[in-house]
């Protein structure tokens, strides 16, 4: 066994398909299977759920015993947390506060997961690119949102 | 209701309202109006012609917010908690009324509760089709056929609980019949099966189907209005050609929050009578097959009401609640 | 000769001052939302049909149309530019055309691009001149079984797509079938993995995945390395293709565009589908498939004339019979009723003056689009000397917009998110992304096909066997199974016996 298997890519590779297969099997428990010929709403799901666990088992088995390919130890944790934040903040701002704010929120909070994250370049590059945005999108292809909620 | 009744009721409506000083100060801004539908499908185009006629009306824009999702129930939800100053409304259609037996609405909305009845705008029925090669050359053939081989003939739906599937499903009932059900993603899919004769059966909105029907790849056995439709009068309606009190027809309507100013819903009703019976949008209506429907408030909304117990039988009887 | 005939005067049609100008307009208008993910034809056709109401029938249906394809040519700028799928179709062009883009060949990429796109264009007109009321009629040939084999043969070829790790691809494909099946289920009506998500029941979006898994996943990819990040780690090489490209092109281009005019005549097959098979086709021929992933133009040329030939053929169905093959082909019959035009196969006699004026247009039209795109590549590669600081942020926006515009549901950009994070992951730990959304394409259409096959069978499933064109696809897979698993075994037993 290999006793390296955490920094191993089989393994953690294996880990993910039998989470997400074991998943789908689980919430597909509840759902009609039917049969070969007369397949109901949870015949797929629950093979395919049970094809990624089989897939799951045999890259954890092959992690663990010789652990291959070691994952990439170079990614940023800070793009991995504000990128998607920053996303999910615009799909929380559009419908609340407007289009311009939720513009403004994701372009500087996106520039804000780069290392080179630079505060009056982002500040004015932000506003030229909202501004561009407001005359593309609402202006000109007339897409149907708030600039400023109760504003317009 | 001949036009020049709707004239006249435009004319009355005209000069009763025009003494409510109030509703002339609405709008003061854009109007958001709700299509819980995607673009391209009847709610949409109906919303879209009478958005663009009414907003020359009230001298504000009116910008149409399409929010799909859950055969409309996401764009409803969405609606109900819009604030109710009537700069948020919403068009509805029969799916307004089948919704609450196809989806557990518990805390989310109710269909009649949590909103105000606007106006009424136009309705569309069905019609029954058929493959042109098909043994059924009229609707008592197709009764007889469809009991003598129970669950065999292939009717092509647009997906459960479409429309589609609605007027077939009362048909089955009301007729005593059992099809062989087919679904399909969306009416266009549904229709080109039935053309190439790979199902049977269908009952598709008039709209879509009248230039298959005119060229002859489809034949219509009837119609599911209470009258003979304009575009087809040769073709019999399903009640007079052997399902008596047959009636399947998709209508559709625009409401508002529960609680909008009454000065408000005045200001509309009289635009939207206005915009319903100008030429453009009459001519358009008859083009896709679908009549002006006006009511009065209370009228649209018991007719909701009845809708809404007509269709909860036919989905109870259908089981076409998935569980 | 009467074609002859036909298409000069559907030339003196489309060469009037006002349906060139409504053409222009149309293409210009397609390439811009084609470049911006998620606003797609679909969305664009239904804001601009009130417009339509005041021109002639026949200036409407050509601006329209030039709105439909040209969106398929701006697909693949973005595509290859950025790693940003344009349209559903270009999401096999991230897979080559970026890694060319890397290499500092963007130029010849969109070129051949464009190049690609105008053949198949080209060559799809002709065949709706020529052949359109007979391929018509072979589509209505195709019922569920037929569909659901076609399909099943695609996904068996789908292995081919295998890199590198060839249980890690079909395990990704597997994912994409998992991932395609979230919603409501055709046939039964029943909600699956939708955890009471009201926004969940029509599925995910191929949008949100394509573009949370490349565009999003790839950024936060980028962000990890050490220095800063140039689009450009090579110096530019000539904008347009050398001979070499072109001798390496001109092969995909001519199959490329015959499987995209097979898959487009047919109305029940998604968008994609006619680009994944020229890339596995084109992966398969290759003497070094090796190249495939890092930067092959023949994975550019042969997707790109697959996608445009698809787009201008699935006019066929509409045009001859009258029925729609996709919710765009549905809206512009909407647009010719509102005209007062009851479409349908008499449209060609009845209205020559609009068939073959559309007919026509589209080939101006297309022509305009590489006149209008081959002087952009130019701008567009300029575009990646933004240093990418601020070239990521731009390309969020403009992703969360689109994203956003297709149902304005804050929801779905929730899930892009999701989806970026996911597909980080899955690069990281060296899953390949385009097996996941093939099977994400095919799966609820062969699960839909398949079961729907099942049920007016009757529970037989020897209708796959006994339908002579589904029996043919059946035929075929199994020759594909064969030519594939025997070599692997063996390379398999060579391995392990090392």
């Amino acid at each position: 066994m290999n006793r390296n298997f955490l920094e191993s890519k089989d393994f953690w590779s294996g880990l993910m398909l039998i989470a997400i297969g074991g998943g789908a099997l689980f919430i597909a428990r509840n759902y009609q299977f039917g049969s070969s010929l007369r397949m109901g709403p949870g015949y797929f799901p629950t093979v395919l759920g049970g094809i990624l666990v089989m897939f799951g088992v045999y890259f954890a088995i092959a992690g663990l015993r010789s652990g291959a390919e070691p994952l990439k130890s170079t990614w940023s944790l800070r793009a991995l947390i504000i990128l998607p934040l920053s996303l999910v903040l615009f799909g929380l701002l559009i419908d609340r506060a407007g289009f311009v704010p939720a513009m403004l929120a994701l372009i500087v909070g996106s520039a804000a997961a780069s290392a080179q994250f630079k505060v009056v370049e982002v500040a004015l590059f932000s506003v030229l690119l909202t501004a561009f945005c407001v005359v593309v999108f609402i202006w000109m292809l007339g897409l149907p949102y708030e600039l400023i909620t109760g504003i317009w | 209701m001949t036009i020049r009744s709707l004239l006249l009721k435009t004319v009355a409506a005209l000069l009763a309202l025009t003494t409510v000083a109030a509703a002339q100060q609405y709008p003061t801004k854009p109007v958001r109006l709700i299509i819980p539908f995607p673009p391209g499908g009847s709610n949409d185009v109906v919303g879209r012609l009478i958005a663009s006629q009414l907003s020359e009306r009230l001298g504000r824009q009116i910008i149409v917010d399409n929010r799909s999702g859950a055969g409309g129930v996401v764009g409803t939800e969405l609606a109900s908690q819009a604030p109710k100053d009537g700069y948020t409304l919403l068009v509805i259609s029969i799916a307004h009324a089948v919704n609450p037996w196809l989806y557990d609405l518990k805390g989310r909305y109710d269909p009649l509760k949590s909103f105000t009845p606007i106006a009424a705008l136009a309705s569309g029925p069905n019609v029954l089709v058929v493959n042109p090669g098909f043994a059924a050359n009229n609707v008592q053939e197709l009764i007889a056929l469809a009991k003598k081989s129970p669950g065999k003939v292939g009717w092509a739906s647009a997906g459960v609980g479409s429309f589609q599937h609605l007027g077939g499903a009362l048909f089955e009932l009301q007729a005593g019949v059992n099809f062989l059900h087919v679904p399909f993603k969306g009416g266009g899919p549904a229709m080109i099966d039935v053309v190439a004769g790979h199902n049977q059966v269908m009952f598709s909105s008039l709209v879509q189907t009248t230039p298959q029907i005119q060229s002859g790849k489809l034949r219509a056995l009837g119609v599911g209005g209470l009258k003979r439709s304009p575009i087809l009068p040769k073709v019999p309606t399903i009640a007079e050609a052997g399902v008596p009190g047959y009636e399947a027809t998709n209508w559709w309507g625009i409401v508002a929050p529960a609680g909008v100013p009454q000065a408000v819903v005045d200001r509309l009703r009289k635009e939207i009578a206005v915009v319903q019976t100008a030429p453009v949008v009459l001519e358009q209506f008859a083009k896709e097959g679908a009549d002006v429907l006006q009511m009065s408030q209370a009228d649209f909304a018991a007719y909701m009401a009845s809708e809404m117990a007509k269709w909860e039988k036919v989905v109870k009887a259908s089981g076409m609640k998935a569980e | 000769m009467d074609l002859f005939n036909n298409l000069i005067f559907g030339f003196s049609v489309a060469l009037s001052l006002q349906n060139l100008f409504y053409c222009f307009v149309g293409v210009l208008v397609g390439t811009l939302i084609g470049v911006l993910p998620g606003i797609g034809p679909l969305g664009t056709i239904a804001i601009l049909l009130p417009i339509t109401y005041s021109v002639s029938p026949v200036a409407a249906m050509i601006m329209l149309a030039g709105i439909y394809y040209g969106a398929q040519y701006g697909g693949s700028t973005s595509a290859i530019l950025v790693n940003l799928p344009g349209e559903t179709s270009a999401v096999v062009t991230c897979i080559d055309g970026y890694q060319m883009a890397q290499q500092g060949r963007a130029g010849p990429a969109l070129a051949i691009a464009a190049i690609g796109s105008f053949f198949a264009g080209t060559v799809g007109t002709l065949l709706i001149a020529l052949f359109g009321p007979p391929l018509a009629d072979i589509a209505l040939k195709f019922g569920a079984p037929e569909y659901f084999a076609l399909m099943l043969m695609g996904l068996v070829a789908a292995a081919v797509l295998a890199e590198g790790d060839m249980a890690k691809s079909i395990a990704m494909v597997v994912m994409g079938l998992l991932l395609g099946i979230v919603g409501t289920d055709v046939n039964t009506g029943a909600q699956r993995f939708s955890f009471g998500i009201f926004e969940l029941t029509d599925g995910i979006g191929f949008i949100v995945v394509a573009v949370g898994v490349f565009a999003v996943g790839e950024i936060i990819n980028n962000l990890g390395d050490k220095q800063e990040r140039r689009v450009l780690s090579t110096k530019l090489s000539s904008l347009f293709p050398s001979r070499q490209d072109l001798r390496q092109s001109w092969g995909p281009i001519l199959r490329g565009t015959g499987l995209g005019c097979f898959f487009g005549v047919l109305p029940g097959t998604g968008p994609a589908i006619a680009s994944f098979s020229s890339y596995m086709l084109e992966k398969k021929l290759a003497k070094d498939p090796d190249r495939f992933g890092k930067g092959a133009i023949e994975g550019v040329a042969g997707p790109e004339a697959a996608n445009n030939a698809d787009a201008q053929c699935k006019f066929i169905p509409m045009l001859t019979l009258g029925l729609p093959a996709s919710g765009v082909m549905a809206l512009m019959l909407g647009a010719l009723t509102i005209q007062g035009i009851q479409p349908g196969p008499q449209v060609m006699t009845q209205r020559p003056e609009l068939f073959w004026g559309l007919i026509a247009s589209m080939w101006i039209g297309n022509l305009m689009l590489v006149v209008l795109n081959l002087p952009l590549i130019g701008l567009w590669v300029k575009l990646l000397q933004v240093p990418y600081r601020l070239l990521f942020p731009a390309i969020m926006a403009f992703s969360a917009i689109g994203i956003f515009s297709v149902n304005n549901s804050g929801f779905e950009i929730h899930l892009t998110a999701l989806f970026g994070v996911l597909g980080f992951m899955w690069m990281r730990l060296g899953f390949p992304l385009a097996p996941m959304l093939l099977g994400f394409v095919l799966g609820p259409l062969m699960e839909e096909y398949l079961r729907r096959a099942m049920l007016m069978s009757g529970g037989d499933p020897l209708v796959f066997v006994t339908r002579p064109i589904s029996a043919g696809f059946i035929i075929v897979t199994v020759l594909i199974l064969v030519v594939m698993i025997v070599p692997a075994v063996r390379k398999r037993r060579a391995v392990i016996a090392d």
